[in-house]
């Protein structure tokens, strides 16, 4: 499949809420990205994949504004995110919430505080409203009842599921999930899945999951991008790329240990190497 | 091998050079934040606590052992010139105006200062500084300016308890265990020690606590963030300001004197 026609037949230009065209990165002179286009959906979950170290990270952080292309555009809402400056970076991101990896909670805060962090910090609720909002939020995740435990007390799915919690508190647009389900056992992983495909409906967000791990992305990605060799190698919803055909999709889309990304890092002949070890 | 070694002294100084300047950007930045980290001083009262009310007893304690030391080394030096009574000024004088600022720093230094870039350097290492920020909340404004804050502040008190409580070690050696008369050690305190001498004192302190608070925060802040990373940083802190207490001491009694 064409990189780009999934894309183009998906994600029309009008209707995306993140726009990339012809991004270039690169990190001590080292290309991540050379030349990425991609849309995301306005209310779609779109899945970014791809192998590790392939730049999905960071192509999030140049999404959100913690970094700066080299070259190229990074459209969020329409708004060039390399025009703005820091004010401006924050007021986009006071509309989007972001899951880290390992939930980033804040460890001196239990549970409610810790939703309740950026509306104490951006609005100034009365305490009685705050609560409530916190506490629904925290209801949408299931873990209401946990508001008084301390980060320290929660398992890694209930981590993750209070930092969606803190994540959607100021009810943004745009959700992104960096790797979501790494460590999560697999009842974890089946709550966490639900919540991101139910609260992408029912708060009618968009959401960007970033992972590698590809049968649970297509139960909950509508749309789905490839990223290998510093650009996009494949997009389109996850089954097409489940039966695509070409060796380095193939190769990740079925965990295959030998392909385009060898199974040996580069290293000399191991014969020769032997030798000369006598 | 002269020009190799030009070469690496340049290449230190540079490195050096852009050290400072990094400093210096960042002490800018928090100078900036001053006003609005006044606004939320809840934040710094917590900080104070974090950084002094937790520091209390090693100062204390400290103060107490340092205090006896110089009653004793200072009743066997006066001795010998027949002015043990002095002994009263002397330990006041000494704690006041060099081993109260001067040892509290360095005690401040290997307590609160590590505890804050630790505490920094992990929370980078364990993303939360990032998460504050992609919930654009500016962490320089929220976690680092009050802990800044509140080492600078904690500072001049933690001296002047160590100082308090220096005087009041020398006193139980030089007194109740040497034989010191009462009223010759206090009168001869109060004869002394005029404000100058306290004033000096409470400057260094406060050089002091901006100087070991600006170090624990930026290398709390700038760590890499891994484990050996935090590590680093935390050594860091203590090294960095026990040199910079030691020379900014020297600096500020030459300028005082």
């Amino acid at each position: 499949m064409p990189v780009n026609q999934g894309c183009e037949a998906s994600a029309s230009e009008r209707d995306a809420l993140v726009r990339v065209r012809g991004l270039h990165y690169s990190v001590s002179q080292r290309p991540i990205f050379a030349g990425v286009d991609l849309d995301i959906e306005r209310g779609s979950v779109t899945a970014v994949m791809g192998p590790s170290g392939t730049g999905k990270t960071t192509l999030l952080r140049l999404i959100t504004g913690q970094l700066m292309a080299d070259r190229g555009l990074v459209e969020v809402e329409g708004q060039d995110v390399a025009g703005l400056q820091r004010d401006g970076i924050y007021r986009m991101r006071r509309r989007m919430g972001m899951l880290f990896q390992n939930g980033a909670l804040l460890t001196d805060l239990d549970v409610y505080e810790n939703v309740a962090f950026p509306l104490r910090e951006h609005a100034r609720l009365p305490e009685r409203l705050l609560r409530h909002v916190v506490l629904a939020k925290l209801q949408a995740v299931g873990l209401r009842g946990a508001c008084k435990l301390m980060p320290a007390e929660l398992t890694g799915g209930m981590a993750r599921r209070v930092a969606i919690a803190r994540a959607i508190v100021m009810d943004p647009q745009l959700l992104i999930y960096d790797e979501p389900f790494v460590g999560l056992d697999p009842i974890s992983l089946g709550v966490v899945l639900r919540l991101i495909r139910r609260l992408n409906d029912t708060l009618g967000l968009t959401s960007i999951v970033v992972s590698h791990d590809v049968h649970d992305l297509s139960a909950i990605a509508g749309f789905s991008y490839l990223l290998s060799g510093g650009g996009v190698i494949a997009a389109g919803p996850p089954s097409a790329l489940a039966t695509d055909t070409r060796e380095e999709v193939r190769q990740f889309m079925h965990g295959l240990p030998d392909g385009p990304v060898p199974f040996h890092y580069p290293a000399p002949d191991y014969l020769e190497q032997l030798r000369q070890l006598g | 091998m002269l020009a190799s070694l030009t070469r690496e002294l340049l290449q230190s100084l540079r490195i050096a050079l852009q050290a400072i300047g990094a400093y210096t950007l960042f002490f800018v930045r928090l100078l900036k934040e001053v006003p609005r980290a006044l606004l939320r001083f809840g934040l710094v009262v917590e900080q104070v606590h974090n950084a002094g009310a937790l520091s209390l007893v090693i100062i204390m304690l400290s103060g107490l052992f340092v205090g006896m030391v110089l009653g004793l080394q200072g009743f066997d030096l006066l001795e010998r010139f027949g002015s043990e009574e002095s002994l009263g000024s002397a330990a006041a004088l000494g704690l006041l105006k060099e081993l109260g600022p001067v040892v509290t720093a360095l005690l401040f230094a290997g307590r609160a200062g590590t505890a804050l870039a630790s505490e920094l350097g992990l929370m980078r290492a364990t993303d939360q500084l990032a998460a504050m920020e992609m919930m654009a909340v500016d962490p320089i404004r929220r976690v680092v300016m009050p802990r800044f804050l509140g080492g600078v502040l904690s500072m001049p008190l933690l001296a002047a308890i160590f100082s308090m409580i220096g005087i009041f070690g020398a006193q139980l050696v030089g007194v109740q265990l040497m034989g010191v008369d009462t009223g010759q050690f206090w009168s001869q305190m109060r004869s002394a020690v005029e404000f100058g001498d306290v004033m000096e004192g409470v400057v260094k302190s406060c050089v002091f606590g901006v100087a070991c608070s600006l170090i624990a925060v930026y290398e709390g802040y700038h760590s890499v963030p891994t484990a050996e990373g935090v590590g680093r940083a935390t050594t860091r802190t203590v090294v960095i300001s026990s040199v910079v207490v030691l020379l900014l001491d020297y600096m500020l009694t030459a300028v005082m004197l």
